[in-house]
């Protein structure tokens, strides 16, 4: 332990890094917590910005909002939820990955299925006027 | 006041499930009076009840799924005598008795014998094959056990107040919707499996992050036994799949309680989301349950051939890649429900990939067996017999995976010989192999060989001329769930298959006069070493069973197979002759935390299920402040002192040299 207690000076940690053995001062996490929510707030607020606004072509604007959105979902990650590349990491960093990877499979093969079958049991009289 | 509860509730008119209900009642009462009398509760309350240890919960795990498959299985007999008699007659149970007798069968077998018995298994045997004192969240584990205890109680109280769900084990609507099911059946089936459901997510959050982060020292990934990680890989499956299924059932709540329509007919609802989505939850359960089995002969083909396992890495791997693949099969089950080609042919082929991994591991088992020095206890007669049967179940898997083939066997018996070939051939025989392999390790003593394979041989030959027959009734257009029929030619298979399940019967009186009888000689079949198998991983490293804190000293690990290369160590260097040096050691303290949060568990979801609104409160506000209560407590450890430590070790260790000095004893 003395050793890890020695170099904790300088701690190098990623933006959002929460070092394991409390070398971080209340301060300093303080200062993370605070920096993460001006962020979030920042892409919240452009975000209804962007939604109201003829400043930009308008058909950009759900482009815009999608980017906002991952981008807001990173700085949670990051800021709130402490999921970084530092190498403490890894298995929060693989739970996500397989979290996303389950979310992706099971809304998109829901999605892709019902799609086929909406499509596959349609009414009838829809069916002709989609031939007709 | 009492909701939609009144006398008329009791089925008095009925007398199967009333005399059931009665002679359960009775001997539950007997045991409670036993104990009483003896002077037993306190010591039940201490030491079992409020217990945080793992190895405690997991035996208790265990006897829940022991009692609920006796209650499985008199179901199940109940459905093939039936089946042997309703030949263009009636038979004896009333077809609204009779549906409610499959549902109660699958839900039982299902979620509270399967997953408990692996879950209790998993408990049981990772912390110490991990080199570990304790799981992750030990009080959370409580909770989480007694949760599945809630669930279990529910569906048993259906039997005498009120009625279960006539739907199948999984309620599919339009049938399982207010309209067309307007008792309290689905409801028992639903608030039972949502409490429930809240104890296996949390158990599965457990046993996570006990593998990913309490290893002892040296036990890296790929140093672990194989069965810890199946047990990762299925409770990561639990942890990603089982939100699916509460949140599921929770739109079905919304439906009946609240008038919604997610899967109503009318008004924008869609029946078939249901099917999609339970079943997205369905598959992964299937390899929830399969994938420790496949753990526990793993160490079983390995300890009892007396060989490393052959191919560890690969096994890994196909662990893990079928983790993954589970979750990209779902379709399989409604391939008839009109998604069309392109979408089945997908998931038909993802279907047949999925059988490769299984392969693989076949492939491994035997290899691990080849030059082997075999020896064929209980344990490894399972293990055999799950080899046999299960490639078996599988073919007949793939056969179904065919999305033509499968439209003409979907929901026939051949779809329900399929699934019971894999679960009683792959998941039940993997059970009984760990509990014949571990009970030595639970309780100090060994289970009576000659019994274990009486039970072994007469659930072998009892699984195949039960299940046998249903194929070919199955191929003969018999669908499943049938009160009665009128085709002459089921008529011989049915009977066939009655006869099958009076073997099968006797392969479980024979389990359990196997545990009374050991319990009797239990000082003849006394396990002094710690290591009865010969085994190879650490859980053999300590005395049987083990101490509350497992390992006087953490073990040091230096590569695959722990406890095979500290035994080859001792014996070139006499090791275990150098005393170590003792320390204090913190265990968590005991809690009833677990216990009062599943009793008021058991009062909301009763009122629930009956709609009496000021019990669910008292019930919801009692779970919530034992919850702060258990949150704001000031100590929770406590110290066990480094002399007591020494003294519980050297006399294990003592008897270790003892028989280590004396070979051929052992």
């Amino acid at each position: 332990m003395t050793s890890e207690y020695e170099r904790g000076g300088h701690a190098d940690l990623a933006p959002g890094e929460e070092s394991q053995d409390g070398e971080v001062s209340l301060l300093q996490r303080i200062a993370g917590y605070l920096t993460g929510l001006g962020l979030a707030i920042l892409l919240t607020a452009t975000s209804f910005f962007i939604a109201g606004t003829d400043l930009v072509w308008q058909p950009s604007i759900p482009v815009a909002l999608v980017v906002l959105a991952i981008a807001q979902m990173g700085v949670h990650l990051v800021f709130f939820l402490h999921i970084t590349t530092g190498p403490d990491n890894t298995n929060n960093v693989l739970a996500l990955a397989f979290g996303v990877l389950i979310v992706v499979l099971v809304i998109g093969g829901s999605l892709w299925i019902m799609a086929h079958l909406n499509h596959n049991t349609m009414p009838m009289d829809q069916i002709i006027h989609m031939q007709g | 006041m009492l909701g939609k509860l009144s006398w008329s509730a009791i089925p008095i008119d009925q007398p199967i499930p009333l005399i059931a209900a009665g002679v359960v009642l009775v001997v539950i009462l007997a045991v409670l009076a036993w104990v009483t009398l003896k002077g037993y509760m306190p010591y039940l309350w201490r030491e079992w009840i409020t217990s945080v240890d793992h190895k405690r919960i997991g035996i208790m795990y265990i006897l829940l799924a022991m009692v609920m498959l006796l209650r499985g299985g008199s179901d199940a007999l109940m459905i093939r005598v039936q089946q042997a008699i309703a030949y263009q007659s009636n038979g004896y149970l009333p077809p609204e008795h009779f549906n409610q007798i499959f549902s109660a069968h699958g839900t039982i077998m299902i979620f509270f014998v399967a997953m408990p018995f692996v879950i209790g298994l998993m408990n049981l045997v990772v912390p110490l094959q991990l080199g570990v004192r304790d799981v992750a969240f030990p009080t959370l584990n409580s909770v989480g056990f007694w949760l599945t205890a809630t669930g279990a109680l529910l569906v048993n109280v259906s039997l005498v107040i009120g009625e279960f769900a006539r739907t199948g084990w999984l309620p599919f609507p339009p049938l399982s919707e207010l309209t067309y099911s307007p008792g309290v059946g689905v409801d028992y089936y639903l608030w039972s499996l949502e409490i429930s459901g809240v104890g296996t997510l949390v158990a599965g959050i457990n046993l996570v992050t006990t593998v990913l982060k309490l290893r002892t020292k040296g036990m890296t990934y790929l140093r672990m036994p194989m069965f810890c990680w199946t047990t990762l890989a299925s409770s990561l499956l639990i942890v990603a799949a089982f939100p699916i299924l509460t949140a599921t059932l929770a739109m079905l709540i919304l439906d009946r309680y609240f008038g919604f329509h997610f899967f109503t007919n009318e008004a924008g609802g869609n029946v078939m989301m249901f099917m999609n989505l339970i079943w997205a939850w369905g598959h992964p359960e299937v390899y929830i349950l399969v994938l420790p089995a496949f753990g526990i002969y793993s160490e079983v083909v390995s300890t009892f051939s007396s060989k490393s396992l052959f191919g560890y890495r690969s096994m890994v791997l196909a662990t893990m890649a079928i983790c993954i693949i589970s979750f990209m099969v779902w379709l399989h089950h409604f391939f008839t429900m009109g998604a069309g080609p392109d979408v089945n042919a997908i998931f038909g082929i993802a279907s047949m990939i999925i059988a490769v991994p299984t392969g693989v591991k076949i492939y491994n088992w035997l290899f691990t067996m080849y030059g082997g020095r075999i020896r064929f206890a209980t344990p490894m007669l399972w293990s055999v017999g799950f080899m046999v049967t299960f490639i078996i179940g599988g073919l007949t898997g793939v056969l179904v995976a065919v999305p033509p083939a499968d439209f003409l066997l979907h929901n026939s018996l051949f779809l329900v010989a399929h699934f019971h070939n894999v679960i009683i051939g792959g998941v039940l025989f993997g059970a009984f192999a760990g509990l014949t392999y571990w009970f030595p390790k639970a309780f100090g003593f060994r289970l009576h060989e000659g019994l274990g394979k009486a039970a072994f041989w007469f659930s072998l030959i009892g699984f195949y001329v039960t299940f046998m027959p249903l194929y070919a009734a199955g191929l003969l257009g018999m669908t499943r769930r049938m009160q009665h029929y009128d085709v002459a030619a089921w008529r011989p298979w049915m009977i066939v298959a009655a006869i099958g399940f009076v073997f099968l019967t006797i392969g479980i009186v024979f389990q359990v006069l196997q545990i009374v009888v050991s319990i009797l000689q239990r000082e003849e079949l006394r396990d002094r070493t710690g290591d009865p198998w010969d085994g190879r991983s650490l859980e053999w490293a300590t005395s049987s069973p083990p101490p509350v804190f497992n390992f006087a000293i953490l073990p040091d690990v230096h590569g695959e197979e722990a406890y095979w290369a500290i035994k080859s160590r001792a014996k070139q260097r006499d090791l275990e002759k150098n005393e170590p040096h003792y320390e204090d050691i913190e265990m968590p303290r005991n809690s009833p935390t677990g216990f009062v949060c599943a009793f008021f568990a058991t009062v909301m979801g009763f009122a629930l299920i009956w709609h009496i609104w000021w019990m669910v409160a008292l019930g919801f506000v009692g779970a919530f402040a034992t919850f702060v209560v258990f949150a704001w407590r000031d100590h929770d450890e406590y110290v066990i002192p480094a002399a007591e430590v020494a003294r519980i070790d050297r006399a294990n260790m003592a008897e270790r040299r003892a028989l280590a000095s004396h070979p051929g004893s052992a």
